[in-house]
């Protein structure tokens, strides 16, 4: 595939189908960059793809790319040679490659981290002599050079190799990055070092260029690995997928590979065996266990009719039989993998600022250290002390604390985060977090719980309670909105066609051939002819009516959530503003906000009031956070300078939220405002320290009092001191919670 | 000190062969995962 380059094999639209997916949008393929080594590698990518492909999702950690293109309009092979011409090393990937390439990039970095620790080691037990100005032998000295100069070999050109090949690509592309300085830095001193060796006289720079490679491979190794372990949780999901499944076809069961499965096929699973789809389970009551997908060790007890997850295990003894709704990229766990990939791949602005600040520090320091051995020779210094000099001042000053001050910082955030369940979908989202000043809040389904119960039933004309209640299950049967949930428990016989719903309103279809409308009594076509009793803690009305005047009321509650009280007095002690938003009625909104100690609310908002609440927050100033459910909320959220929502299972693609709580409680929110915090406070001290570092180590490398392996020690040291800055962040509770908005409630037993 | 004549190339000879067997030690996978080792057999119960 990639020996003879002929990259228009893939433009054949047989073989394209087989290593991508066609969708509406066009063809999603999956690549690996094998040369994509760090963030600028990642940026010359998107570069080469800004225009022929839509959806660019970069994975430093993964070394993968994907995105979207139009066969039509860009062939597959034109993209894949400007990428290879950029040295990123394309590769295509299909299906379970991606797992495996990644693990294929875990263990080379890992063995170059190894090779590059022994030699790093070893030389300096054999330049021992020249440390402590021993004089040996001439002949031991010169086994000894030669020694160092077997045993660095391997640790600089092999292990250091990712530093050279991206030096290189960055001064093919004319673009500078850390790499530039790194390589330059490597080269010269091995080199130079080698020369010497030969000619048996001079200083020797094996010893600082091995520990140069090793501080930086561990450097990087460590980031990645903090990059990496934000979705680790998440990723377990996917080796729990099937490969094939058992269909029921007739009264056969067919063994069928996995991507033949179809919604309204019957799948059985037997005991032991990991669910292949979304769907409801049929016959029989079953045990799942749903720990990877849910944090719930115990096993969870699923009634008929409940819905099931793709990736939980069938723990009974008896094969269950479910009817699959969602397969593929349709189901949760595929959309959860999907996010997590988005999230981090995607690069925050912050990151770009301090890549581009990187890149002009370089073009300095290659200045600087021209200029330093120019002058060294000026004041009369012989060609090998200007070179140290010159050497001194590349290493000490190569920006890579720079260059890692945001990504470490942000990993091992998101990382947190991800443990605690809040899943971060939008790199900028933890910086407009820590800038927030004001919360707003939804009510049904985000400060209540999600399943609002049917408590009563008022007739108001001649239509029997009864058949009142069936219409209104009726008309919303199939959808996501809480108040839906609270008719499902009622079989209606009845079923409702031209089913409209209007956001923030209500609902209308044909039962029977009449027209019907539910929703709120303010808005209701026909308002009852007497007032409804007002909402009491929590309760909400709503109005049926028919073609010619309401014909009945129902009075729903919902449980206010356990944790929403703390979390309003913890978020209340970080100063900041809370704001409660609701399309209910006055009275049911005032006795929660005043439940919850919410000073301002404001009641019976339809989506577009309430974003003009938040546009009148803007004006003033203010950085708003808005929570919500994501159903009749949207603009809300997208509007709002950072929103989080509890998305309820199939929606949590459409709820394009920037942090998506993937457990039943809003307890993250502090956690996560305290994170985004805390992350700024990182990144500001990481960036403060690698400036500092370099403006108080440039001086001396100039004037000479500072050695090259000084300067390898002192330049790698603080880019281990950004990322164990960051890192510091990280530690706490390494469990997730309970990620049950995307499961309706079940027995645990 | 004319033993280090022979010991020298002794120790670049170990040194290298270390490399090698921990190429092949990583190559195969036996440094993955080793976060999960730890809650393995739990897992498994």
């Amino acid at each position: 595939m990639d020996g003879g380059r002929d990259w228009t094999v893939f433009d054949r639209p047989e073989l394209r189908s087989g290593i991508g997916t066609v969708t509406p949008a066009g063809c999603e393929v999956l690549l690996a960059l094998d040369g994509m080594h760090c963030a600028n590698c990642a940026s010359r990518a998107e570069a080469v793809l800004a225009g022929q492909a839509s959806d660019v999702r970069l994975n430093l950690a993964a070394r993968t790319v994907g995105f979207c293109f139009q066969p039509q309009r860009t062939r597959l092979s034109d993209l894949l040679r400007m990428l290879e011409q950029s040295g990123l090393e394309p590769r295509v990937l299909a299906g379970d490659d991606t797992a495996a390439h990644a693990a294929r990039a875990r263990r080379l970095d890992f063995a170059r981290i190894g090779v590059a620790t022994i030699c790093a080691m070893q030389v300096m037990m054999l330049a021992w002599p020249s440390y402590f100005g021993v004089r040996a032998d001439p002949g031991i000295a010169q086994l000894l050079r030669w020694a160092q100069f077997i045993v660095a070999t391997p640790g600089v050109l092999w292990a250091g190799w990712p530093f050279f090949a991206g030096g290189w690509r960055a001064a093919r592309a004319r673009a500078l990055d850390m790499n530039v300085p790194v390589a330059l830095a490597l080269g010269v001193a091995f080199a130079a070092s080698a020369v010497r060796t030969a000619q048996g006289s001079g200083d020797l720079y094996f010893d600082t260029a091995t520990m140069f490679v090793w501080f930086l491979t561990l450097g990087r190794f460590l980031e990645g690995r903090t990059r990496a372990r934000a979705g680790e949780h998440l990723r377990l999901l996917a080796r729990r997928r099937a490969l094939t499944a058992q269909r029921r076809a007739g009264h056969q069961l067919e063994t069928v590979a996995i991507g033949q499965i179809r919604a309204g096929d019957v799948v059985v699973v037997g005991s032991g065996d990991a669910l292949p789809a979304d769907g409801r389970l049929l016959e029989n009551a079953a045990d799942l266990d749903e720990a990877l997908l849910s944090g719930e060790s115990r096993p969870v007890l699923r009634q008929v009719d409940q819905p099931v997850l793709a990736g939980s295990m069938n723990l009974g003894e008896a094969p269950l039989a479910f009817r699959v709704e969602r397969i593929g990229g349709e189901t949760v766990l595929a959309q959860i993998t999907g996010l997590l990939d988005r999230a981090q791949s995607a690069k925050p602005k912050l990151q770009q600022l301090a890549d581009r600040m990187a890149a002009h520090f370089v073009a300095i320091i290659l200045l600087l250290a021209s200029l330093g051995f120019i002058l060294a020779l000026a004041r009369g210094s012989n060609a090998d002390q200007s070179f140290n000099i010159a050497l001194a001042v590349l290493v000490a000053s190569c920006p890579c604390a720079l260059s890692l001050a945001v990504p470490a910082a942000l990993a091992a955030a998101t990382s947190k985060l991800a443990r605690a369940g809040l899943l971060v979908a939008n790199a900028d989202a933890l910086q407009a977090l820590a800038a927030v000043d004001t919360v707003l809040f939804d009510k049904t389904g985000t400060l209540t719980l999600p399943a609002l119960r049917l408590l009563r039933t008022h007739p108001l004309a001649d239509a029997g309670s009864v058949r009142c209640t069936h219409i209104a299950a009726a008309l919303e049967r199939g959808s996501r909105h809480p108040i839906a949930a609270a008719f499902g428990a009622c079989a209606s016989p009845l079923l409702a066609q031209d089913v409209r719903h209007q956001a923030g309103v209500g609902v209308s279809g044909l039962v029977d051939g009449r027209r019907y409308w539910l929703g709120a009594a303010e808005r209701a076509p026909f308002p009852p002819a007497t007032p409804l009793r007002a909402g009491e803690d929590g309760e909400t009305s709503i109005v049926l009516c028919d073609e010619a005047r309401a014909i009945a009321a129902f009075a729903l509650g919902a449980a206010v959530r356990a944790e929403a009280a703390a979390l309003m007095e913890e978020l209340a002690r970080r100063g900041l503003q809370l704001e409660l938003l609701s399309g209910d009625a006055e009275e049911t909104v005032r006795v929660l906000a005043q439940r919850l100690n919410i000073a301002r609310y404001a009641a019976r908002q339809s989506p577009a009031s309430k974003l003009s609440r938040l546009q009148q927050l803007q004006a003033q100033g203010r950085r708003v956070l808005a929570v919500g459910d994501g159903l009749n909320d949207a603009p809300l959220l997208a509007g709002a300078d950072v929103s989080a929502c509890m998305p309820l299972g199939a929606a949590l693609t459409q709820a394009r939220a920037d942090l998506l709580l993937l457990g039943d409680s809003l307890a993250p929110i502090a956690l996560a405002l305290d994170v985004a915090r805390s992350a700024q406070s990182r990144i500001r001290e990481n960036l403060s320290w690698a400036l500092l570092y370099n403006l108080l180590v440039l001086p001396l490398a100039m004037t000479g009092h500072l050695a090259p392996w000084l300067a390898a020690a002192g330049m790698s040291c603080s880019s281990l001191l950004v990322v164990a800055n960051a890192l510091r962040m990280g530690a706490g509770s390494r469990r997730m919670p309970l990620p049950h908005a995307f499961i309706q409630p079940a027995t645990v037993h | 000190m004319t033993s280090l004549y022979l010991l020298i190339p002794i120790g670049v000879c170990v040194v290298l062969g270390a490399i090698v067997v921990f190429l092949w030690a990583a190559s195969d996978g036996q440094f993955d995962g080793l976060d999960e080792v730890s809650t393995r057999l739990p897992d498994d119960e």
